[in-house]
């Protein structure tokens, strides 16, 4: 593997085959985005990868006593914000990995450990993990419970159909929208649910 | 259908239209489709090789069909963006073909594979096509049949193998067996203005051209034999004596005979002494003959032999058949009806009767006494050395001179080739040679009434072993009485449009539900359909055109128009 090029956004806290969690820092909350392509690097030099399904900020003791307070200096809402004791957490829905430089759009033999940084991915390398195979990875995001799927699928196809068409590659999308609509076809209520979402994003 | 050498078949290279989905051999297979619907009709003659077997079907429907009916319910193409509506449709909603397997075929490995050779030594006898006992496996592409396997089932056009018409996606020639069509009797149906009658010229023509059988056709209205004019076109038809002039006898029925000035190659007197009862009989409701002339005419019979119709006809009645004996009583005259009854102990009233109903038959001026010559024989002869006879019924249009003249003549075939049969059989003569008896208007004669008077029936149940079959032409199928109907091998449909006489075509018949389909929707004057044993698989077809090129076609340059003029007027400008 090359060394990363790409920006580290966050270090790991907690994760599983599936999913895994990352906190940052609110300064560094302006480059994740729900849908993005991330991914970690293990020790054994293979990557995960995972998209963004979440970005949320806890309360501690001191918000809610800034927060019941009669009026709030800006200054120590900016410190308190800048400086606060918890993260930013970034959820993040494993979709493959790759290893002796082939991907796989299935989940990781081990999931990545505490403290490993989070990288956001760029277009090139959205476009190499998207583009491989045919579209399997979808079928990571679809499973997704109590999560806003449609919302998700459609920040994160956006985004690709970009990257791809800026590559040249205007076939993509239509087929990423195929295999979306062959994999939930038998989900009347769910299919029509994401193509609104789609054509609204059209 | 051919022996078929797998070496020859025809290796299909049409795109697959689709997939087997599902079905089986007692509700038609299924196809799910691949391709627009509009490409595929119903009736489509499809192929399907799966595993070592080739199978050939008929496409009876098409049906429309959705994952979830919800995606066929709402116009996608409002509520989403058009291109993930059109995503969305070619994913969710297809048509289904509903295919009736006929024909399975062994065709074995791939040939050049290895195996094929071992499969090939291990043929005991070349395969060929046999109806259907298994069905394809799931996902067999299916094909629309292409030249090659119209021809490795139908047949190749040949001098006895007839082109009937083409397949109507593709425009593949279909053709009919005509030395297997002559084995057994056979109809062509439709109603009126669908082509029956041009249908039945082109098989004709073809039967003719072929020289395989004699053909004895009964011309009610005119048509077959001269050249008339179309009834829908005004155009002119050519018949079949002007074009087959030396292999077809004209025969007018009467001496007065003649044909917008054609004369006919002779004429048809038939003598009383070949009149029987039976013949009498079988126009007993024209005639109004109550049920005791059956037992006057056996009477009659019995005393004059084959003159009794003559005598018959001979005795008076009525004013002229009584005297004032010398005690001043009435007295029938000797050569009276009346006489003639006591003397048998029969009905006087009921003798007079019909001696006066039976007068009607003296006014049909081909009924004499002494024929001037013997006309019957030489169209017994005329058949019997293989030339085809046209018998026109002139002005006699009647039903009671059809009757009477198909019945009595097809009566002489009979005992004419039935003869011939046991002599051949005997080794004291040769084979007889087939003849095809072509019967228009067919349902008068083979009504359920009459079906068992005439010699009709018999013919079409039994005189396929005396080498005598029946070609029914008619446009009300229905009115014929079943027993027939069952026994017609080769039937050709043309558009019908009453469900009884659709019924009738297919009686008999495996498939019926989707054949129905198939025959109410024939276009008139294009398509036929072309069932039962004489072909190997039903096949609605487009039927060739009779005009000027179908007889260059038929009977090669010699017959081509002289001048372009010539044609023109040949097809009626």
């Amino acid at each position: 593997m090359n060394e990363i090029k790409t920006i580290p956004i966050g270090k790991l806290l907690r994760a599983d085959n599936r999913q895994f969690v990352a906190g940052c820092r609110v300064k560094e909350l302006d480059t994740p985005a729900l849908g993005a392509l991330v991914k970690v690097r293990l020790q054994d030099q293979s990557e995960v990868y995972g998209l963004i399904t979440r970005i949320s900020i806890s309360d501690d003791g001191l918000v809610r006593q800034l927060a019941s307070g009669m009026s709030i200096p800006p200054e120590y809402a900016a410190d308190n914000r800048h400086n606060r004791n918890l993260p930013v957490e970034i959820e993040v829905l494993t979709l493959g990995f790759a290893q002796d430089g082939k991907l796989y759009h299935q989940l990781p033999p081990r999931p990545p450990l505490s403290l490993d940084a989070l990288y956001l991915c760029d277009d090139a390398e959205l476009v190499r993990f998207t583009g491989h195979g045919k579209y399997a990875y979808l079928r990571h995001i679809l499973r997704l419970q109590d999560m806003p799927v449609e919302e998700i699928l459609v920040s994160h196809l956006a985004k690709a159909r970009q990257a791809h068409e800026a590559a040249g590659n205007h076939d993509w999308y239509p087929q990423a929208c195929e295999q979306l609509v062959i994999l939930l076809r038998e989900d009347y209520p769910r299919l029509t649910t994401v193509l609104d979402a789609l054509s609204a994003m059209e | 259908m051919t022996t078929q050498n797998p070496d020859n078949l025809s290796s299909n290279k049409n795109e697959p239209i689709g997939f087997i989905s599902g079905g089986g051999l007692e509700a038609n297979l299924q196809v799910r489709l691949t391709v627009p619907a509009q490409s595929v009709q119903s009736g489509a003659f499809v192929v399907m090789d799966s595993g070592y077997w080739r199978f050939y079907g008929l496409v009876t429907d098409l049906q429309l069909g959705a994952i979830d009916p919800q995606y066929a319910n709402q116009l996608n193409i409002h509520r989403f963006d058009p291109a993930l509506a059109s995503i969305l449709n070619k994913q969710t909603l297809f048509t289904n073909l509903a295919v009736m397997p006929a024909l399975m075929l062994e065709i074995g490995p791939e040939p050049g594979a290895p195996e094929y050779s071992q499969w090939r030594s291990a043929l005991s006898m070349e395969p060929t096509p046999m109806p259907v006992k298994t069905v394809p496996d799931h996902h067999t592409p299916v094909r629309l049949a292409d030249k090659g396997d119209i021809e490795d089932i139908f047949g190749k056009e040949s001098k006895t193998v007839f082109r009937v018409g083409e397949t109507r996606e593709q425009g593949h020639a279909v053709c009919l067996d005509l030395e297997k069509f002559v084995q057994r009797s056979s109809g062509i149906f439709g109603t009126t203005g669908s082509g029956k009658s041009f249908l039945a010229r082109m098989i004709l023509a073809g039967l003719i051209h072929a020289d395989k059988a004699s053909t004895l056709i009964f011309d009610m209205h005119n048509e077959y034999g001269i050249d008339s004019t179309s009834s829908d076109t005004g155009a002119a038809v050519p018949g079949l004596k002007g074009k087959f002039s030396s292999k077809v006898r004209l025969v007018g029925l009467g001496a007065d005979s003649s044909f917008h000035g054609r004369q006919p190659d002779f004429t048809l007197e038939i003598a009383h002494s070949d009149i029987t009862p039976d013949d009498v009989l079988l126009l007993a409701k024209t005639l109004n003959l109550t049920d005791a002339s059956g037992i006057l005419l056996d009477a009659l019979q019995t005393r004059y032999r084959e003159n009794w119709f003559s005598t018959f006809m001979d005795m008076k009645s009525g004013e002229g058949a009584v005297y004032t004996d010398e005690d001043g009583k009435q007295r029938p005259t000797e050569d009276s009806v009346a006489a003639w009854a006591n003397e048998v102990g029969a009905h006087v009233g009921s003798a007079e009767a019909l001696h006066r109903k039976l007068r009607a038959l003296l006014s049909r001026g081909y009924l004499v006494k002494e024929p001037a010559s013997k006309a019957l024989d030489q169209i017994i002869n005329n058949l019997q050395e293989g030339r085809h006879v046209v018998l026109s019924f002139g002005n006699y249009e009647k039903d009671i001179d059809y009757l009477l003249v198909t019945n009595l003549i097809t009566r002489k075939i009979r005992e004419a080739w039935e003869k011939a049969t046991a002599d051949f059989h005997s080794k004291k003569g040769n084979e007889p040679r087939p003849l095809v008896v072509v019967v228009e208007e067919a349902h008068k004669l083979l009504n359920r009434e009459m079906a068992s008077q005439t010699i009709f029936s018999t013919i079409a149940r039994e005189m396929r072993k005396y080498y005598v079959t029946l070609l029914i032409i008619d446009q009300r199928p229905s009115q014929i009485y079943d027993e027939v109907m069952s026994q017609l091998g080769t039937r050709i449909a043309a558009s019908l449009g009453d469900e009884d006489d659709i019924n009738a075509v297919l009686s008999g018949l495996p498939g019926r539900g989707g054949l129905r389909g198939m025959l109410a929707k024939l276009q008139p004057k294009e398509e036929v359909l072309m069932l039962g044993w004489g072909v190997p698989m039903p096949i609605p077809i487009r039927s060739r055109r009779y005009d000027q090129f179908f007889w260059d076609e038929l009977l090669g340059d010699s017959n081509k128009a002289k001048t372009k003029e010539d044609a023109l007027r040949m097809m009626g400008f």
